[in-house]
């Protein structure tokens, strides 16, 4: 009796048994898997690396400038998108480097300013749209109460950024893999970080027992409103 | 997650009570809604409309039963013996009343309807697969189902109308449940500013489309854990206490004469919003 129930019972099994296993190493994995995106075509091909690579102390024509990435992305540290910065930043240093002012990329970029038209960049992390993300929560988490480096910080999600010319998505920017790094218990308070107090809540679904000192940590938030709309 | 994970956690998807495991800290999202304020001009349900991109699906559909406001102004009449034009009635606000313990979650498939931190019953639409089942089990009849891909639908909205949707709530399409979320993307940006100023979000702050738009400030809306909130002012001045199914006040021979009360509170739901009787016995 019940000869044809063996099989999916089996399986059921196997099923539970692996899943079992899979969990008991559930550490979840670091936010260090890349995925690369499609390669996007821009107006012009700007040199990311040229402008936040490190210096070459070598040669100074070579290397990058270590421009600190919220200097053209402003937006990122108040609000919830990064966005693009406006052509008046560029022209606004551009105006005064005479010695690339000849460069084909540069004056298809004064071209743009004298025709006082916005430069059409194309989107390179383009989240689906039920989702919610905000980078100033992230940046006032990472950067400001953690003091961690701007480069690490946005590179958490946007990948080795100073290395690349034209940006390209690196990081899979997929559910379980934010959630990866919700899951993981972080420092609430870090050495030269702001300390944050009684309000460790914001970071974690349930609030840390009694007082918070450098070893106490917090998961991010992991509730399904947190980020879908 | 793995199925031993979901297992250990699951406390933390399933609550039976979320009150008892978690309190509400800091905040608890409620409602109160003043029955003899409300005229009855649905002012509140078109600003849902407008505030949460729903689709207005037409005269037939609506008689289909596929209307999709999630804030409906319930009539009734009174009996009172007297003709139409002279009968009575009064008007009820009804929109989720995002309980504690609500029917809804407990019997999603996929556990697309859940109960957040701050007290309100989450709905996410990427997730749900339109089993519909939530909206069977739910007691007030307050959730919606998409019949059809309305975004793609050039009755409901015209091209030059897709120009006022909010761009901070999801367009639902086809097979997708919905229903009033509190207005969780006005939550969440007033939660954003105020962590970035290092409080908690201040009474007054946030306000509910409904509640703004409401011409005679029927609907007021707030945290109930902080005391100097006006719903939680009312809460306590009507002794209507969020986690009982049966409110001590009622148990008392002569009443005290206070209006509030929730709707199928026995039913154990323990809904966040809390109606405030009307007072004239008929009206005119
Ligand atoms: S709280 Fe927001 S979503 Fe809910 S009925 Fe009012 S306007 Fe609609
Ligand atoms: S806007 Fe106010 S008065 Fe008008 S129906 Fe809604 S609750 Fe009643």
């Amino acid at each position: 009796m019940y000869r044809f129930l063996r099989l999916p019972v089996l399986l059921v099994g196997f099923f539970m048994a692996a899943s079992s296993y899979a969990a008991s190493n559930s550490q979840p994995a670091l936010t260090t898997e890349d995925a690369l995106g499609p390669q996007v075509v821009q107006p012009i091909e700007f040199p990311h690396n040229r402008h936040a690579g490190l210096h070459d102390a070598s040669d100074p024509t070579k290397g990058g400038m270590e421009i600190n990435c919220q200097y053209c992305h402003t937006y990122a540290r108040r609000s919830a998108v990064a966005g693009i910065p406006p052509l008046q930043k560029c022209i606004g240093c551009h105006q005064n480097i005479e010695s690339v002012r000849n460069k084909s990329r540069i004056v298809e970029l004064f071209k743009y300013w004298d025709a006082k038209k916005a430069v059409p960049w194309k989107k390179v992390h383009d989240l689906p749209d039920f989702v919610r993300f905000n980078h100033e929560r992230h940046i006032k988490r990472f950067i400001e109460q953690q003091d961690r480096p701007v480069q690490e910080a946005c590179g958490y999600c946007h990948g080795d950024v100073k290395e690349m010319t034209v940006a390209r998505r690196q990081k899979p920017l997929a559910m379980g893999w934010c959630a990866s790094c919700h899951e993981k218990d972080h420092p609430v308070v870090a050495e030269g970080g702001t300390p944050i107090a009684g309000q460790a809540y914001w970071y974690s679904f349930q609030k840390p027992a009694a007082a918070q000192d450098a070893n106490t940590k917090a998961r991010g938030p992991n509730d399904c409103w947190q980020c879908h709309k | 997650m793995s199925v031993s994970n979901l297992l250990e956690n699951w406390s933390q998807v399933r609550h039976e009570h979320p009150v008892n495991d978690k309190p509400h800290d800091p905040y608890k999202w409620a409602m109160a809604i003043d029955l003899d304020a409300c005229t009855g001009c649905n002012a509140c349900s078109v600003a849902c409309y407008a505030e949460n991109n729903i689709p207005v699906v037409g005269k037939e559909r609506f008689q289909h039963g596929q209307q999709m406001h999630w804030l409906r102004v319930e009539r009734y009449w009174e009996e009172d013996s007297r003709e139409f034009p002279d009968q009575g009635f009064q008007f009820l606000p009804m929109m989720c009343q995002q309980c504690e313990a609500a029917p809804c979650e407990t019997v999603c498939p996929v556990a697309a309807t859940n109960h957040t931190a701050d007290g309100l019953n989450s709905q996410i639409y990427n997730r749900c697969i339109g089993s519909r089942y939530c909206s069977a089990n739910c007691p007030f009849k307050v959730r919606y189902f998409n019949w059809y891909d309305y975004p793609t639908d050039e009755m409901v909205w015209p091209a030059e109308m897709t120009q006022q949707m909010n761009p901070d709530v999801s367009v639902r399409s086809k097979g997708v449940m919905e229903k009033c979320t509190f207005c969780v993307q006005r939550l969440s940006a007033a939660k954003v500013v105020a962590k970035g100023e290092g409080r908690i979000v201040r009474e007054g702050e946030v306000q509910t489309a409904c509640q703004q738009s409401c011409p005679t400030g029927a609907i007021s809306f707030g945290n109930l854990v902080n005391p100097e909130s006006r719903v939680h002012k009312q809460w306590a001045a009507q002794q209507v206490v969020l986690d009982a199914d049966k409110q001590a006040k009622d148990e008392k021979e002569e009443g005290p004469g206070l209006r509030g009360y929730r709707i199928l509170e026995e039913l154990r739901a323990y809904p966040s919003v809390m109606y405030l009787e009307r007072v004239r016995e008929s009206a005119v």
